[in-house]
């Protein structure tokens, strides 16, 4: 288990066309650092199939096989049902999909992938929002965010749909959350991740989205880390749907992480206030499952 | 060997001894036979390969997909509302030059649901760039899927087998099941063109700018001329090791014919019954048998139709708004023919009603009395009084 | 006979398909910024009298480098155990840390690299610039009065430059100050004795039992080039009060002492009247030998100049403290002498050196039966002719120096000119004094202050010999690291590493050192915490977080610019703001 070892090879190339301080990108570069030459990418449309070069170029060390919006559980699986009768177990199938195609229209596949236990690492990228097709809502947008189908005084009034705890009710190996702002904690779950052969391994991790987000992109790594640093996104793993851990205390207000960006600059102290309730009662939750 | 074989199990059994190795697929009457059965050989071993039980049939295309670009000899079936629900993934699986093998039992859309046969649901695939060859009979059916396989994997291009629901998928008839030896010499095992490597990286079906997209579905149109010609060296081979062949169409009696029907499916089989009594009856009849849809076989058509007097296509299916959809085709395929007989277009047997040695009399009387046709489609069979029998909206 | 050999065609395959990488996409001019490695300063290294590179010598330190950290100490101050053990340590009370929990123990850290240095005898011949002046500087020869800090300090500047220097020493025994003035419970002689030492490996010569004339001046110019004179205050001055002459002078009485020609005889009950280091050093002593010393002192004890540390340590050992009260008159009084004083008051006004005044308090007053009355009120040059020339043409003010160009350049340092008296100043004082020299042989008296002015750390006053010499440090960024720019997401709260220290009970009968050095795992935890403010640490955090790959990773890193864009997260993922954002030059 070389969990403590920080991976210095990068198999990504530059020039690829992600917006200037891309969460994504950081996003990638730590998991293939991780994960290694022997990986295969399964990428379903999402910002990501765009960064991954248009033909005849690549920005990847490793094959990747893009396929349709909804399909990444599935097509995930179906090659390593080939890689499998090939005789090959070494290669790891990793789906990079955004929280479109995770969340929403991509669930059901990766719902039936991780019913039927499909060894693979599912990876869900969030920017909280479609971004590539221009920053419309998706049921990961948090509650409260304005975004171009959530304009205006219509800003978002439903909770952000808490994937892992759905995957995890599917009782599979590992589930866990990651963010770009913790790259030994990231790089150690992807590891964990694909040391752990034979069922659906997932992994969420918060992404920044400058041009989304409406922040400085100097900020990207800042902004992420509060998110974890104000319990607004935890960073935890769940082993078997039921053994919780948590990886960090946060203990800052939600405030201090949501008004560095546009896309809340419209709530009020009620607002934050409400908001606060609710990361409180979440993370009380999530410690309660953490001592079960 | 010879064996009495339900039509669904012609399909399983050809697959099985085809060696796939990775079958995706979600339940759908009535198609549920061919999958049952190839779950069955997986757990007892008889086949080697995956069985991934999908929660959709979307799934089950995007499975497909993906095992073929691993490098896996690739199958699935659907039918009716899962063929539709694929409607996207059918492009993607052709755009992608993946040689994929596919049964599909011709079962009627609805509401309301009806589970039996039709045509509709396949021929509203037909610009997906599928090939799609129809089947008359459990022989054929079992043959073809073989076939389809190395035709796929030579042109790389998805290929669907056609076969009616119930009258072909649940009928039981004698079947000359081959020996694998013979079979493994007809079908090499599966040399993908296509396939991804750790050794050697690169990216598949990544965007495609406008300077480049025209070109790539041109060389699919390509693919798709080669089709036809390279059956037909197929079907020789085949004919050569198990003593059976086809054609991408079957003309019966049409050198000297006046009248020729066209039709696809068991309805021909009932057709050549109905041909070789009003040829007793000394009447100038005769049938093509359609099997190859996509690519549609203009210049086999053009001949074999070129000399008639009238055409009556039948056709178990519509495209709203328009015409039957075999008519149509076959319009198209004549309309530059200097030999261009009247299509008569004839819409029957939808949604399960029987396509009776009756009814194709009735046809052949009704293209006989007529110059030209009475109307572009002519409905038979239907009961109007059902029509007139719901309930007036506005009266309620 | 297999299907595949019969029937071969050439099929149409053109899909989406990768064939060469994004490299082609030369993203860098997408940029409307521009990051850049930019190393700054750091505040302890600006306020630090010798302008050491701290947080440089910190972040070789935390990495086990001892030896590069002691290198790059001894390119700006040649006596790294002795500071470690008798400078003020104002870098400690700028140290961005205490923001954070408690500034770092840069003091601690120095001493325990130089005593490394001292135990493994590091070699310093690879540290002589001996192309500086490709090669003709070692012609040249400097005399040098005094061996005391500025003295040694000079020579060693004068010898890393390639000139060769005799030093001439009154004493017996060189290091001034160091070795006559200060206790050998803060400094001991064998410390000493090895730091000043290691100067001898190169062109320098010490003469001790040298006492310098003006006659010898007059006549240098035949053997030197320049001569640099660091006498320091070797007179002390006195109270101007009746009985004065029954007073004993602490600085003599700590010169005896370190030289064992102290009579120790049973003081008992003993006044030292002062509030500097010296009178701390002198009761601290006395209690050492058996004595019952009272300090008194003319203002508040938090007035003290003496360092607080020192003013604790003596009253643990059980130093009395009187305050607010003057020496009015000795008198002989049974056997012993009997003191009066003056109360004194705080007057509410501040004097003309910015402290508060203190008057005499009416006409209270105490009377005091001691044994020994000692004074430590402070210092002056020993002879006449150590004391400046008045004001002409030929001098020239630096802040620490005094240069006074005639036919024989002769350059005044330490003490007698630099505006705060301590070991480091006057370690500064030599620095400069071997850059103006320098400066004077090749460019001429009138470049002398441009030049080193070119030296100064950041914005402050300290000068850099690694930046005269155009080392790695020259093109650092004098912008003074705040500790708002520090990133501080990077960096949890630790404890600061405190020596093993004597208690008091064990450190009034001897002479021996009262605190311990930090040992290695000490150090190494200690200077973990360092910030390293300005300075590139090798963290990799700019090439870890760089979304476009753009930064290679190599020792020197370097931005690659071809497919920067520019978006800044490297700058601010800098936990020590060793980079800068600009704007880009469309």
């Amino acid at each position: 288990m070389t969990y403590n070892i920080m991976p210095q090879k990068d198999l990504m190339y530059s020039g690829h066309v992600g917006c200037p301080g891309c969460g994504a990108s950081i996003a990638m570069k730590f998991a293939l650092r991780a994960l290694g030459e022997k990986t295969i990418m399964v990428i379903p449309a999402c910002c990501w199939a765009i960064i991954a070069g248009p033909h005849p170029q690549t920005s990847l060390k490793v094959p990747i096989l893009h396929t349709a919006f909804e399909t990444a559980g599935a097509a995930s699986s179906g090659l390593r049902a080939a890689l499998d009768m090939q005789g090959d177990r070494e290669t790891t199938i990793v789906a990079w999909a955004g929280d479109g195609g995770t969340f929403d229209i991509g669930f059901q596949a990766l719902s039936g992938a991780a019913e039927r236990n499909e060894d693979f690492i599912y990876v869900c990228y969030d920017n909280e929002a479609y971004m590539n097709t221009g920053v419309q809502r998706s049921s990961s947008t948090p509650f409260g965010a304005r975004t171009t189908t959530t304009p205006g005084q219509g800003w978002k009034q439903r909770r952000k749909k808490n994937i892992v705890e759905a995957l995890a009710a599917h009782r599979i190996p590992y589930a866990a959350t990651a963010s770009i702002a913790f790259p030994e904690d990231m790089i150690r779950k992807f590891q964990k991740a694909r040391e752990m052969k034979g069922g659906t391994r997932f992994i969420h991790v918060y992404a920044t989205c400058p041009t989304g987000w409406r922040v400085p992109t100097e900020m990207c790594i800042k902004i992420a880390r509060l998110a974890v640093q104000t319990n607004f996104f935890p960073l935890y793993e769940v082993e078997e749907g039921i053994r919780y851990t948590i990886n960090h205390k946060g203990n800052r207000q939600v405030k201090e992480y949501m008004s560095t960006q546009g896309r809340f600059k419209h709530l009020n102290d009620d607002d934050y206030a409400q908001i606060q309730q609710m990361v409180d009662a979440d993370w009380d939750l999530l410690g309660r499952k953490a001592k079960m | 060997m010879r064996e009495v074989l339900e039509g669904s199990h012609a399909v399983s059994e050809a697959v099985r001894l085809a060696k796939v190795q990775v079958i995706s697929a979600y339940p759908i009457t009535p198609q549920t036979h061919i999958v049952e059965a190839l779950a069955q050989f997986c757990a007892e071993g008889s086949m080697d390969a995956r069985f991934i039980c999908v929660e959709s049939e979307h799934s089950a295309m995007a499975a497909v997909i993906g095992a073929s670009t691993g490098g896996a000899r690739t199958f699935t079936a659907t039918s009716s509302h899962g063929l539709a629900l694929m409607h996207e993934l059918l492009h993607w699986a052709s755009g992608a030059r993946l040689p994929i093998v596919m049964a599909e039992v011709n079962r009627a859309l609805g509401p309301g649901w009806n589970i039996w046969m039709d045509q509709s649901d396949s021929l509203a695939q037909r610009d997906t760039g599928w090939i799609q060859l129809y089947c008359e009979d459990g022989q054929e059916v079992m043959d073809t899927t073989l076939q389809a396989f190395r035709l796929a994997e030579i042109v790389n291009l998805p290929v669907m087998v056609v076969l009616d629901a119930f009258f072909l998928s649940h009928t039981y008839e004698p079947v000359d099941v081959p020996e694998q030896e013979l079979v493994d010499r007809f079908l090499p095992p599966f040399v993908p063109k296509i396939r991804l490597d750790t050794n050697n990286p690169f990216a598949l079906y990544q965007m495609a700018p406008p300077s480049v997209y025209m070109e790539m579905r041109h060389d699919i149109q390509m693919a798709m001329e080669q089709v036809e010609p390279l059956f037909k060296e197929i079907e020789d081979e085949f004919g050569s090791i198990f003593g059976r062949k086809y054609g991408a169409a079957d003309g019966v009696d049409c050198e000297d014919a006046d009248i020729i029907l066209v039709l696809a499916g068991t309805a021909a089989s009932t057709c050549r019954q109905v041909i070789s009594e009003l040829r007793e009856r000394g009447e100038k009849v005769g049938m093509v048998k359609l099997k190859m849809f996509r690519p549609f076989p203009k210049a086999l058509f053009r001949s074999l139709l070129g000399n008639a007097k009238k055409v009556a296509v039948i056709d178990r299916n519509y495209s709203f708004g328009a015409t039957g959809i075999f008519a149509q085709e076959i319009r198209a395929a004549l309309y530059n023919h200097t030999n261009r007989p009247p299509v008569f277009g004839y819409i029957t047997g939808l949604g399960g009603r029987d396509v009776t040695p009756e009814i194709l009399e009735e046809i052949f009387k009704m293209t006989k009395e007529r110059v030209t046709p009475e109307a572009e489609s002519v409905w038979v069979g239907l009961n109007k009084h059902l029509n007139e029998m719901q309930p007036d909206p506005d009266k309620q | 006979m297999s299907s595949e050999q019969t029937i071969s065609r050439k099929i149409p395959l053109y899909i989406s398909r990768s064939e060469i990488t994004t490299e082609v996409n030369k993203t860098g001019s997408w940029r409307f910024a521009r990051p850049g490695y930019d190393e700054k300063t750091a505040p302890c290294s600006r306020i630090c009298p010798a302008g050491e590179d701290i947080a440089r010598i910190e972040m070789l330190a935390s990495r086990g480098l001892f030896q590069n950290a002691w290198e790059t100490i001894l390119l700006e101050n040649p006596l790294p155990a002795v500071c470690g053990r008798v400078c003020f340590h104002t870098c400690e009370s700028a140290c961005n840390r205490q923001e954070l929990d408690q500034s770092l123990a840069i003091h601690q850290v120095e001493r325990f690299i130089g005593d490394m240095a001292i135990r493994e005898a590091f070699p310093v011949s690879e540290l002589v610039q001996r192309d500086y002046r490709n090669n003709s500087t070692s012609e040249k020869r400097i005399a040098v009065v005094g061996a005391g800090p500025a003295g040694v300090a000079a020579a060693w500047f004068l010898a890393l430059m390639g000139y060769g220097c005799d030093i001439f020493e009154a004493e017996d025994e060189p290091g001034g100050v160091l070795r006559w003035g200060i206790p050998a419970y803060r400094l001991p002689a064998n410390i000493l004795q090895n730091e000043i030492s290691r100067i001898k490996k190169l062109d320098v010569n010490i003469c001790c039992n040298s006492k310098i004339t003006e006659t010898f001046i007059e006549n240098a110019k035949e053997k030197y080039d320049a001569v640099f004179i660091g006498c320091g205050y070797g007179r002390s001055f006195t109270m101007g009060i009746a009985g004065e002459h029954m007073a004993s002078d602490g600085l003599s009485f700590l010169r005896d002492l370190r030289k064992q020609t102290e009579a120790c005889a049973n003081y008992s009950k003993c006044a030292v009247i002062g509030g500097g280091n010296t009178a701390i050093d002198v009761a601290r002593s006395l209690v050492r030998i058996g004595a019952s010393p009272v300090l008194i002192y003319r203002r508040r004890q938090q007035d003290m100049p003496a360092f607080t540390h020192e003013v604790e340590m003596a009253l643990e050992e059980g130093v009395q403290f009187v305050e607010l009260f003057t020496p009015v008159s000795i008198e002989e009084n049974k056997g012993g002498y009997l003191l009066k004083l003056q109360k004194m008051k705080m007057a509410g006004i501040k004097g003309r050196d910015g402290r508060e005044r203190v008057v005499p308090d009416g006409n209270n007053g105490d009377t005091m039966q001691v044994s020994r009355v000692f004074t430590a009120i402070g210092a002056e040059p020993e002879e006449p002719w150590y004391n400046l020339p008045e004001e002409n043409e030929e001098l020239l003010r630096l802040s620490h120096c005094v240069f006074w160009n005639q036919e024989l350049p002769v350059i005044f340092g330490g003490d007698l000119t630099t505006p705060r008296k301590s070991v480091a100043d006057a370690i500064a004082s030599g620095k400069q004094a071997a850059m103006a020299l320098d400066t004077l042989f090749y460019e001429g008296a009138d470049a002398i202050e441009g030049r080193i002015n070119g030296c100064r750390v950041g914005t402050g006053s300290a000068l850099s010999m690694e930046v005269y010499l155009a080392g790695q440090r020259k093109g650092r960024n004098p912008h003074t690291v705040l500790f708002q720019e520090i990133n501080i997401d990077y960096f949890l709260p630790a404890q600061r590493q405190s020596p093993l220290t004597a208690p008091p009970e064990r450190r009034v009968d001897n002479f021996d050192e009262v605190e311990q050095t930090l040992d290695e795992e000490s150090v190494t935890a200690e200077t973990l915490r360092c910030f390293n403010c300005g300075i590139c640490n090798d963290c990799d955090n700019c090439r870890l977080f760089c979304p476009e790959v753009a930064i290679a990773p190599d020792k020197k890193r370097s931005i690659n610019l071809d497919y920067c864009k520019g978006c800044g997260i490297c700058v601010v993922e800098c936990p020590r703001n060793a980079m800068s954002l600009e704007e880009e030059k469309i």
